[in-house]
């Protein structure tokens, strides 16, 4: 069963379909033409792009240069993580990097050499879109987990100094708000697991049924995913959170002021 | 005798302000002592600082005559109480908070018994039912006391002080005159209460960062 094509002239018309916002935005007295266009048009340049290097990649299908698109996804999310954390990169790039790229890795082995098992474990077509989409929404954990972490240990300084005079070590004085921090994280993982299916059909199945899959197949390969991106985000939360509390202190047990970007 | 506490020209830089400007002092245990001055002078930093919550620009600061380091600061940590004019109490209620340190390893096996619990309120003027309020529902005053308790059940020796009386009616004031009045207890406070002042044996005044006076037992 093959999916149809959308034609050019149809995709002009489906361009066309954003006039319908765009006109009530006006409307409304909200002039955002300018950022609406940007958006559209980024969008299409990066998904063209993204594309032609999918086709290329999925055509060549060598290990390598499946292995160096990861890492190139794992940078980019390293440093979108810390961006939107408010943490300073030169600090903290190798730590997040560390923490993200060990718990995809092994989420994306774990389902694609385990359960999938293609003829070839580094086949693009499974690790390339798997491997993203674990990512992507480890993406979201791991910014949650640092910001919450971060903010609640300058929020909460007085009484973080108050645990170490009591005695309690770095971990132990932390530890209420790192409990919180992954929790905060891994919560909306937890909340879209228990009403996948009643809300809305997930993205990933959606494709494979328009790709003509089978429901069924599809829906195997939701709740794989679902279950990959639960343990990859909890497992990259946890290690990427320890690594930091290394860099983030002084000897003395005391927040660095210089690793937070202010804003 | 050696000293309990000891700054030798310690500087203090926050910010890229100066806080602290070549203070040098000593304490022997068992001293009361308060620190004056006006607002912004730097007492409550001399107690931060010791604590290890300031890093030391110039000078050193010495604890039992040992260098304040990373590795040390955990010692003066254990040995010391800080209460602040809101303490924290890090907990739901009273009672979890009075536990809260024995849940950290260092005092696991220290765990106070109930009637170690209830005669130490005792002698704060607290009453026992305390115990079930919740932490958010207690005055300022009690908060204090209850930090103080936290202190007393810990065996701690050392007590900073930071404006501790200042929210205590005159019953609960005298209770807390009653426990430092034990000469194994050392006191290094800050206070503009006459009263807190005319008790400490040793009054340090500062100015803008700087130990202007030091005076021990009425002598300058």
């Amino acid at each position: 069963m093959e999916t149809l094509d959308i034609e050019l002239p149809r995709m002009a018309l489906l361009y066309g379909l954003c006039l319908l916002p765009w006109l009530l935005l006006r409307l409304i007295g909200l002039r955002m033409s300018r950022d609406i266009g940007i958006s559209i048009l980024r969008m299409s340049i990066q998904l063209a792009l993204v594309g032609i290097y999918l086709k290329m990649l999925f055509d060549l299908n060598h290990p390598w240069l499946n292995g160096l698109w990861i890492l190139v996804m794992l940078l980019v999310a390293d440093l979108s993580i810390l961006r939107r954390a408010g943490l300073k990169a030169r600090y903290f790039v190798l730590a997040t990097f560390m923490a993200i790229a060990s718990s995809i890795l092994f989420s994306t082995a774990y389902l694609v050499i385990l359960v999938i098992q293609p003829t070839h474990f580094y086949d693009a077509r499974y690790i390339v879109p798997l491997a993203g989409m674990i990512l992507g929404n480890c993406l979201q954990g791991n910014v949650i987990a640092l910001e919450r972490f971060y903010s609640a240990l300058r929020k909460n300084e007085n009484e973080y100094a108050t645990f170490l005079m009591l005695g309690a070590t770095r971990w132990e004085a932390v530890r209420p708000y790192f409990r919180d921090a992954v929790k905060a994280a891994i919560n909306p993982t937890i909340a879209g697991m228990a009403t996948m299916g009643l809300v809305s059909l997930p993205g990933m199945m959606t494709g494979q049924i328009l790709g003509g899959s089978e429901p069924w197949l599809a829906v195997k390969y939701q709740i794989a995913i679902m279950i990959c991106i639960f343990t990859s985000t909890t497992i990259a939360c946890i290690i990427n959170l320890k690594l930091s509390l290394n860099i983030a202190f002084n000897a003395f047990d005391v927040l660095r002021d210089e690793v937070i970007d202010k804003p | 005798m050696s000293p309990i506490i000891r700054f030798d020209r310690v500087s203090v830089i926050v910010h890229e302000k100066t806080i602290l400007s070549d203070i040098s002092f000593t304490l022997f245990s068992g001293e009361k002592a308060v620190l004056c001055g006006k607002s912004g002078s730097g007492k409550s930093s001399i107690l931060r600082t010791l604590l290890g919550l300031h890093p030391v620009k110039s000078g050193t600061v010495y604890f039992q005559e040992k260098p304040l380091t990373p590795s040390s600061v955990q010692t003066v940590r254990s040995c010391t109480a800080y209460i602040g004019q809101e303490p924290m109490l890090g907990a739901e209620s009273v009672r979890e908070a009075l536990l809260l340190p024995f849940q950290f390893k260092t005092h696991r096996d220290h765990r106070p018994t109930e009637a170690q619990l209830i005669d130490v309120l005792q002698r704060l003027h607290l009453p026992a039912d305390i115990l079930r309020q919740e932490s958010s529902r207690i005055s300022g005053g009690e908060k204090q006391r209850i930090a103080l308790a936290r202190g007393l059940l810990l065996g701690k020796k050392l007590y900073l002080l930071d404006e501790v009386t200042s929210a205590l009616d005159a019953e609960s004031k005298q209770a807390v005159f009653d426990v430092f009045s034990d000469p194994h207890l050392t006191v290094l406070s800050v206070a503009h209460d006459p009263e807190w002042l005319e008790r400490c044996g040793i009054v340090f005044e500062l100015e803008a960062g700087r130990l202007t006076q030091v005076t021990r037992n009425g002598n300058t």
